[in-house]
């Protein structure tokens, strides 16, 4: 039985939520690959459109898995006027990858991301589920260093 | 002597190395590390305390070195001494900074369930009235009057009604849903009882966003302790067996959709499909969730609940200015000295919110212009700071409060690439469900980006504006109806920066 299988079988019973079980999914494999949407759709009762036009709802759901440690930059306003572009700008250099790209070595993601409600120490970024503030240029290597 | 020191375990104090001192500290002897809320004066984070003789002490922006100094006592400052803090009224987060987020008993000691045991003494149809003698309105950014929702769905019979918190809190530059999903969810929870108890509601769900993890663990903790306390769940409900099915909470977490914070995005979202805005009426609390009369606010708004039933309507509506009762959780931020939260009530300048609380300006920032209400407020020069925050001069400028987000941009600001960055926004949320929104908020993202390439042509600031029009006129939701405005509002202001 495959890993996605398992986890259908677990949303048995239970009032069908395409969201919740890609959701699921995602937290478990880290993405949900497309080729699945069929299998998915069967389980739940619902057409393959259906859970397709949710997985591509949502930006965080991933139909890709990403690197080891997902990199996201906050785009809110508050890091915007505390001038999170530089911040950007030097995470793009040392990890020589663009917003959405992964880097060769499969170690980080790079993202963008509105807001994490961090706004009070922005510029703001989150590393996995780790949110750092106050980050300058000067810092980010820092921060990308402890991840391995 | 064991010394107690205070921690927050906030995502912005942890952000800025609360961790840190808290895992380097618990190894000290005689060093206990209590972790609690944050006061919201963020810029003093990381803020550790100690117990005072008159009250708490505080060391703002610790570092390790610092520790020998706090056991001695030396430096610190009276936490009540601290005018960003002294200046406020503080009702909502009166706890914050100081009790443990997830301890029942400190919620108990500190005011908490006053609201909901008021609540069980008085019969649904009082509750409602004590709500709409409250004036509160919500505080998601639509400011509906929160007691007229509450008698809608009501006065709605079905065999089962929700009620449902929307945590979806997108509007960047602000946090305070956060701040009380992670540092007080019991009332949170509170309000939502009193709410599902008024209106005959057995279950309920908080729709937390994705980018707020820690809140989402914060509120399955809180409802864990709560349904063992025999709050939640099935049979009675707040510990009282008279008040009927009980009430059933679950938290769903959402996957990054701005557009899931309008209410029925939500809903839709809520039952596991794509975030599409549906057109009302019904509104939800005639027929939201799965078709049942659903109550719908944001986190804040319930989280008001629990005082407004503990100090009556009355009290509340004693706060603030003519229409605008009760107090609002200003999110200052941006290129200010002091970036926090200021729960104040209403009526004060944008100027002293920027300036008392604020601090003024950053160190070598130069004020440029002030976004209020998030992506879909507006922008306020100097000349705008006299305007006072609440909702009818608000609505008198064209503008809207939406959650109590206040950016400052300096100087250094380009006004065409932050009307560029706007509008790339709104492009990317819009659900599509209607034709101006999709279609206009892509058109006039073009538009803005051959402006920021330094290519706009004569005539493209009509055609702003006028597809700006179109889109608050004709939109479905506020998404594309208030979309415009800080595009308008920077051109408005900054007219010659657009070239």
């Amino acid at each position: 039985m495959s890993r996605i299988t398992g986890i259908l079988k677990r949303t048995e019973g239970c009032q069908p939520n395409i969201l919740k079980t890609l959701l699921a999914i995602q937290s478990e494999l880290g993405h949900v690959p497309p080729a699945s949407v069929p299998e998915i759709a069967r389980a739940l009762g619902v057409t393959d459109a259906e859970v397709a036009g949710v997985l591509s709802g949502y930006p965080d759901l991933r139909t890709e898995a990403p690197g080891r440690h997902v990199v996201r930059v906050c785009q809110g306003e508050s890091c915007v006027a505390n001038h999170c572009g530089r911040v950007l700008k030097e995470i793009e250099k040392k990890l020589g990858v663009g917003l959405g790209e992964t880097t060769r070595d499969g170690r980080f993601t790079l993202e963008k991301v509105y807001c994490v409600g961090n706004c009070a120490a922005s510029p703001t970024v989150m590393i996995g589920e780790d949110v750092y503030g106050r980050v300058a240029p000067e810092t980010v290597g820092t921060l990308l260093k402890d991840c391995r | 002597m064991m010394r107690r020191l205070y921690v927050s375990q906030d995502t912005t104090a942890r952000a800025v190395g609360a961790d840190r001192l808290a895992k380097a500290w618990e190894k000290e002897r005689d060093v206990e590390i209590v972790r609690t809320s944050s006061r919201g004066a963020f810029y003093l984070e990381p803020l550790v305390e100690t117990d005072g003789p008159h009250g708490r002490i505080g060391w703002p922006n610790a570092a390790e070195p610092d520790l020998p100094r706090i056991l001695r006592g030396e430096g610190g400052t009276p936490i009540d001494k601290i005018p960003f803090l002294a200046r406020q009224t503080r009702v909502t987060f009166a706890n914050a900074g100081v009790t443990r987020p997830l301890s029942l008993e400190d919620y108990r000691s500190h005011g908490g369930f006053a609201g909901l045991d008021a609540a069980l003494r008085l019969a649904p149809e009082k509750i409602i009235e004590e709500m709409l003698v409250s004036k509160l309105r919500g505080r998601g950014g639509a400011a509906f009057p929160v007691g007229r929702k509450w008698q809608a769905a009501y006065e709605t019979h079905a065999d089962r009604k929700y009620v449902v918190a929307n945590a979806d809190e997108g509007d960047a530059g602000t946090y305070c849903d956060r701040m009380v999903m992670e540092g007080e969810p019991f009332r949170l929870i509170e309000g939502m009882l009193i709410a599902a108890y008024a209106i005959g509601a057995t279950r309920g769900y908080i729709y937390c966003r994705y980018e707020y993890p820690a809140a989402a663990r914060a509120l399955w903790e809180a409802i864990t302790i709560l349904t063992e306390a025999g709050y939640l769940g099935e049979g009675a409900l707040g510990r009282n067996a008279r008040a009927g099915g009980g009430f059933t909470l679950e938290v769903f977490v959402g996957a990054g959709s701005y557009v899931c914070g309008e209410e029925t995005a939500l809903l839709q979202s809520l039952e596991g499909k794509r975030g599409m805005v549906q057109p009302k009426p019904p509104y939800p609390a005639v027929s939201g969730l799965y078709g049942k009369p659903t109550l719908i606010s944001n986190v804040l708004t319930f989280a008001t609940v629990p005082s407004i039933l503990a100090r009556g309507g009355a009290w509340h509506a004693s706060l603030g200015t003519e229409h605008s009762k009760g107090t609002i959780a200003l999110q200052i931020g941006g290129r200010v000295k002091q970036p926090g939260l200021a729960e104040v009530p209403f009526g004060l300048t944008l100027e002293e919110a920027i300036e008392e609380f604020g601090g003024g300006m950053a160190t070598g920032a130069r004020f440029k212009a002030v976004q209020v209400g998030g992506p879909l407020g507006s922008l306020f020069t100097k000349a705008g700071l006299k305007t006072r925050i609440c909702y009818d001069e608000f609505a008198r400028a064209g503008a809207i409060l939406g959650h109590g987000g206040i950016v400052v941009f300096d100087q250094e600001t380009d006004m065409v690439e932050l009307a560029r960055h706007f509008m790339a926004f709104t492009a990317d949320e819009s659900c599509g469900a209607c034709t101006p929104c999709r279609v206009g908020s892509v058109r006039a993202r073009e538009i803005l980006d051959g402006f920021a390439q330094g290519r706009g042509r004569p005539g493209d600031l009509d055609l702003l504006a006028d597809l700006g029009e179109t889109m608050k006129q004709a939109s479905l939701c506020g998404l594309g109806q208030r979309a415009p405005y800080p595009v308008l509002t920077a051109i408005e202001h900054f007219r010659k920066e657009f070239k």
